[in-house]
C-alpha cells in the first residue's frame, strides 16, 4: 500500500540530488525563477503552435476549456487521483468499524487499518486506530473533501465522537497526452541532472522537477503521468515547463 | 465460527438438514431417550461431515451473477450481499433472486496454518 499514491519507487541518490541542486539553475532550458521570463518561453511555443510547426491540432485536449493564460499549451491534464488525510481527533476501535459498517475489511494480520469504500464519490479510505483516516481515489479536491466527510458521519454514526479535522490534501496526481512521440534517450541524456530512463526497469522516463517540485513519468507514446502536487496549479505548472522541452524531443 | 476442541465451522446447522437434525435431536431429549452430551456429539460430527461431503462428493456445479451491493471482512470471514442475481446450474436450469447473502469463512486447511 502506497500512502501517497505514487507508483514511484526510484532510490534517490543523495549525490545525484545534491549535484542537481546545485547545477539547477544553469540547467540551459529552464526559464529562471523570474515568472515573466517563464511565460514568454511559453508564449514562443503557443505562436510556433499555431503555425503548426510544433504540436498537430489534435495536440488540444479540450480547446474549448482551455484557458490559455494558465495552459498555454492548449492541453489540460486531467487529475486522475488524490490523495487526503483527515484526523478524526477520536481514538477507534476497529473492529467495531468493521463490523457494523458496510463495506469495510478489516485484517490485522496484514494490516493495521479498516479499508473502507463508498460509491459517490468513488474513494477508498483507510481508517487506523488512532483516529487518522487516509482518503484515496477521489478526482478532485472537492471530492476529495466530500468523501471525507462522509467517512467521518460514517464513523459518527457507529457512536464515535468523530471531528473532521486537519483535513489536508497530501498528493495529486495528474495525466495527459500529447499526442506525439518521445525520443526519451535524447530527452535523457540533455536532461540527465532531472531524467533517470532504465528501460530495462521501467519504460518510462522519471523526470524529477524541482520548481515545481513534481515528478513526471514521460512515456514513449507521448502520455505523461505528473505526480506529486499539493495543489493543482503545481501539475499545470509542471505541464507547461515540461510541454515545450518534450516538443523539443518530439520522435520524427 | 470453528469448533473449540474439533475446529469445524458450526455454519451449515443452519441448513434445513441441519436444523431438521438439531430437531430430531430435541424432541429425543426431551422424551428422555438420549443425553444432551450425545446430541451436542452427533451436532459436532454432523459439522464435520457436512464439509467434508461439500468437498469430496458434491460435483454440481453452479455460476452466478450479480451486482455486489456490499461486503464486509472481519474475523477473517467474507459477507457478501449480491442484488438481482441470476444463477446458472447443470441442464441449463436458471434461477433469479433479488438478494443473496453469501458468506465464506477460510477453509480446513488454512485455518490450522
Amino acid at each position: 500500500m502506497d500512502p501517497n499514491g505514487t507508483s514511484i519507487s526510484h532510490p534517490a541518490n543523495v549525490q545525484e540530488v545534491q549535484e542537481f541542486a546545485s547545477n539547477y539553475h544553469q540547467a540551459p532550458w529552464f526559464p529562471a525563477e523570474n515568472a515573466g521570463m517563464a511565460k514568454k518561453e511559453v508564449k514562443t511555443v503557443d505562436s510556433d503552435m499555431s503555425n503548426g510547426a510544433v504540436a498537430p491540432p489534435a495536440a488540444v485536449e479540450a480547446p474549448s476549456t482551455a484557458d490559455t493564460s494558465i495552459h498555454a499549451s492548449g492541453i489540460v491534464p486531467l487529475l486522475q487521483n488524490i490523495v487526503a488525510t483527515v484526523n478524526l481527533d477520536t481514538r477507534l476501535d476497529l473492529k467495531t468499524i468493521a463490523l457494523h459498517a458496510r463495506n469495510a475489511e478489516y485484517n490485522p494480520k496484514r494490516f493495521a487499518a479498516v479499508i473502507m469504500r463508498i460509491r459517490e464519490p468513488k474513494t477508498t479510505a483507510l481508517i487506523f486506530a488512532s483516529g487518522k483516516m487516509v482518503v484515496t481515489g477521489a478526482k478532485s479536491e472537492d471530492d476529495s473533501k466530500l468523501a471525507s466527510r462522509k467517512y467521518a458521519r460514517i464513523i459518527q454514526k457507529l457512536g464515535f465522537n468523530a471531528k473532521f479535522s486537519e483535513f489536508k490534501i497530501q498528493n495529486i496526481v495528474g495525466s495527459c497526452d500529447i499526442k506525439f512521440p518521445i525520443r526519451l534517450e535524447g530527452l535523457a541524456s540533455r536532461h540527465h541532472m532531472f531524467s533517470s530512463y532504465e528501460p530495462e526497469l521501467f519504460p518510462g522516463l522519471i523526470y524529477r522537477m524541482m520548481k515545481p517540485k513534481i515528478v513526471l513519468l514521460i512515456f514513449v507514446s507521448g502520455k505523461i503521468v505528473l505526480t506529486g502536487a499539493k495543489v493543482r496549479e503545481e501539475i499545470y505548472q509542471a505541464f507547461e515547463l515540461i510541454y515545450p522541452v518534450l516538443s523539443d524531443f518530439r520522435k520524427t | 465460527m470453528a469448533n473449540a476442541t474439533q475446529n469445524f465451522y458450526e455454519l451449515y446447522r443452519n441448513t434445513s438438514i441441519g436444523q431438521s437434525l438439531a430437531e430430531t435431536l430435541d424432541n429425543l431429549i426431551s422424551s428422555r431417550q438420549i443425553e444432551p452430551q450425545l446430541a451436542m456429539r452427533v451436532m459436532a460430527t454432523f459439522d464435520q461431515n457436512v464439509a467434508a461431503v461439500l468437498g469430496d462428493k458434491v460435483k454440481a456445479r453452479c455460476t452466478f451473477k450479480g451486482h455486489l451491493d456490499t461486503y464486509r471482512f472481519c474475523d477473517e470471514v467474507w459477507t457478501f450481499i449480491i442484488k438481482d442475481v441470476n444463477f446458472k446450474m447443470e441442464q441449463n436450469h436458471l434461477e433469479k433472486a433479488e438478494r443473496v447473502k453469501i458468506v465464506a469463512c477460510q477453509s480446513k486447511e488454512k485455518v490450522g496454518a
